[in-house]
């Protein structure tokens, strides 16, 4: 049976860095995409507009020569100093009209490279004091900003990705209920979402639960693997490394779900490097797959159709245990 | 009264995962800034990064008046240490670091502040089964009692904090730290309360300030404030406008009231002058709310330990 697709974040293919250090060598983006093309099972990458994509004939041929697909185009707005207010939420209308801009050339140039999808995580409309946003403005110029965006073309499709916080202590789009939201104000049929299992985790959700009420609503595009401590870090650790059992369940619920597009990985390799990140993180979703498979997407909904049986569920999942 | 410091780091560009707030400065504009700042008293001096030569940084305190809180000595270094520092596995880097330590200690001396202060962020573990702890507390136990064991006059300050960049570091809470400070058997080793540390860490500071002190290692206080889900480094009071007002009541009840405060305030959009003249606003408000608290008064309402009346009283001096 046809199942999901694995890609690359190129992004976490350089340098990364957080409040206290650098970490990994920075790259060209020749370099990020031939270390992609060395893991083993990824066919598609994801990049970044602006930066990456500027010259996207280039990009095509290094792509063509490395045998990878472009994913989606990730509209990056959220590390650059003028948009450090907002973006579509920003008080200065300069700002949001850079942001709609941006957005809407991401999407041509999706369309230009034959990918029917942007992702935006908008992580600089947020705030950090009380009393510093206007939230019933902020909220009425990120509906706004979406349909504006959503309407310029819709061969297209907009994902938005949540993330509880950072930079900001608090972030407008900081769980899937906010998505799920937006989608359904905004209307439109080219909107959808970016489900980060990270994100999720670090909003404290169960990611099964948030892939399915995104899946009732049609609206799950584009899957980001990896994992965290649940501490609220966004650490982009190996799938199913401390969440082994709610990767389990997420994993089966795409399944079940019969989910058929991409799943990226934003990983942050501190000490290993990239390659051997990607790769360990495809060979863990691979397993958890084949523990789900070994007991049987039926067997499974059986179990969960009956009240009060958790026991016989985890009986079933650990007598399966490779 | 605590004199008030902000620390150098503070005072040029931040930065986050994602953006650089604000212009780099060098060390003579950010203690000119500093020295702008109303009712700033001094500077925790932040080594390496800032400065590697004492003399100059001399001329600039004199020339600026400002005191020195502490030196901050920075445990974790872009491109080495990468696996923690103290706590390496690598004797030749836990030499290294010991040996930077005991110089920072012989600067603290030399600015007659005689104390450092460590955040050891990098000491710590992401992934299950990623170290053997027993090796990493006797290494860091060692490292630590080696540099304190340099000059038993300077308070070496661990500022504890439970993650980041490490996903959970060995000394993540008031308890942790105070018991391996005891376990290392050195009285010059102690913690540094930085306050939104602790409330991260779902610690109530007051508490944790008569911890460390029962345990002879409240060394220094750092004040800022977050959401509780994150070193956001905010301006003291925003979230947790009593439990700022109880700590500094607590204070004074353990005689911490003639030291310094350090600042680790992140100045991200707004001004980085704009940002400590609020700061130092804010943490005097609180203080001169503190001071109506009659004395008697709060006996006789901890006496009772009824959140009604307590409660009640506290708004009554607003």
């Amino acid at each position: 049976m046809k199942r999901w697709k694995y890609c690359a974040n190129a992004g976490f293919f350089g340098a990364r860095r957080d409040r206290f250090n650098q970490y990994q060598p920075d790259r060209t983006l020749e370099e990020k995409i031939a270390l992609v093309s060395q893991v083993e099972g990824i066919t598609g990458i994801e990049l970044k507009y602006p930066g990456d994509l500027d010259d996207s004939m280039m990009v095509k041929n290094l792509l063509d020569q490395y045998e990878l697909q472009l994913s989606v185009v990730n509209v990056n707005t959220k590390a650059v100093t003028h948009f450090r207010y907002g973006t579509l939420t920003a008080r200065s209308e300069k700002a949001r009209r850079t942001a709609v801009q941006l957005l809407k050339e991401g999407m041509d140039i999706a369309a230009e490279m034959g990918v029917g999808l942007v992702t935006n995580c908008p992580l600089m409309d947020g705030y950090d004091y009380p009393f510093q946003v206007d939230y019933a403005q902020a909220w009425d110029d990120f509906i706004a900003g979406c349909r504006e965006v959503t309407a310029h073309r819709p061969d297209v499709t907009l994902m938005l990705e949540f993330q509880p916080h950072d930079p900001n202590a608090k972030i407008l789009l900081n769980n899937v209920g906010k998505v799920l939201y937006v989608c359904a104000e905004v209307g439109a049929q080219n909107i959808g979402a970016n489900l980060d299992v990270g994100h999720s985790l670090a909003a404290r959700e169960a990611p099964a639960e948030s892939a399915a009420l995104l899946f009732r609503n049609g609206l799950l595009k584009y899957v980001h693997s990896n994992d965290n401590t649940g501490d609220g870090g966004d650490w982009d650790m190996i799938s199913g490394s401390v969440h082994y059992w709610h990767w389990v369940e997420f994993i089966y619920t795409l399944i079940r779900e019969g989910y058929q597009g991409w799943i990226g990985a934003d990983l942050a390799p501190r000490h290993f490097g990239p390659v051997a990140a990607y790769q360990t993180n495809i060979m863990m979703i691979d397993r958890m797959t084949n523990l789900v498979e070994r007991v049987g997407i039926d067997q499974i909904q059986t179990l969960l159709g009956q009240d009060g049986n958790t026991p016989g569920i985890y009986e079933k999942l650990t007598a399966n245990l490779a | 009264m605590n004199k008030l410091a902000i620390i150098t780091g503070f005072l040029g560009a931040i930065k986050n995962r994602y953006i650089v707030y604000q212009g780099d400065r060098v060390l003579a504009d950010k203690l000119a800034l500093a020295a702008q700042v109303e009712g700033c008293d001094g500077v925790e001096v932040c080594y390496p990064a800032d400065f590697q030569d004492p003399g100059e940084l001399k001329r600039l305190l004199e020339r600026h008046q400002l005191g020195v809180s502490a030196v901050n000595f920075r445990s974790r270094r872009t491109g080495k240490w990468w696996r923690g520092s103290f706590s390496s596995l690598d004797p030749v880097e836990r030499r290294e670091v010991t040996d930077d330590l005991k110089r920072a200690m012989d600067f603290a001396v030399e600015l007659g502040c005689y104390r450092v202060t460590t955040c050891p962020l990098n000491e710590g573990t992401d992934s299950p089964f990623e170290a053997d702890f027993r090796t990493l507390f006797d290494a860091a136990a060692d490292s630590l009692y080696t540099a304190c064991a340099h000059n038993p006059e300077v308070k070496v300050c661990l500022e504890y904090k439970k993650n980041d960049p490490r996903t959970r570091t060995l000394f993540g809470s008031a308890g942790e730290t105070a018991a391996f400070c005891l376990m290392t058997g050195m009285d010059n080793l102690g913690a540094t309360l930085d306050i939104g540390h602790a409330i991260q860490a779902e610690e109530n500071p007051s508490q944790s300030a008569v911890l460390l002190q029962r345990a002879g290692r409240l060394f220094y206080v750092h004040l800022n404030d977050n959401d509780g889900r994150w070193d956001w480094d905010m301006i003291p009071g925003v979230y947790h406008l009593w439990e700022f007002i109880e700590l500094f009541y607590t204070l004074r009840e353990l005689d911490y009231d003639d030291d310094w405060y350090a600042f680790d305030v992140f100045p991200k959009e707004i001004d980085t002058l704009e940002t400590f003249n609020a700061v130092m606003h804010m943490t005097r408000k609180l203080e001169s709310i503190t001071d109506r608290i009659g004395l008697e008064k709060m006996e006789t309402l901890r006496q009772q330990r009824n959140p009604a009346k307590t409660v009640t009283y506290l708004y009554s001096l607003l």
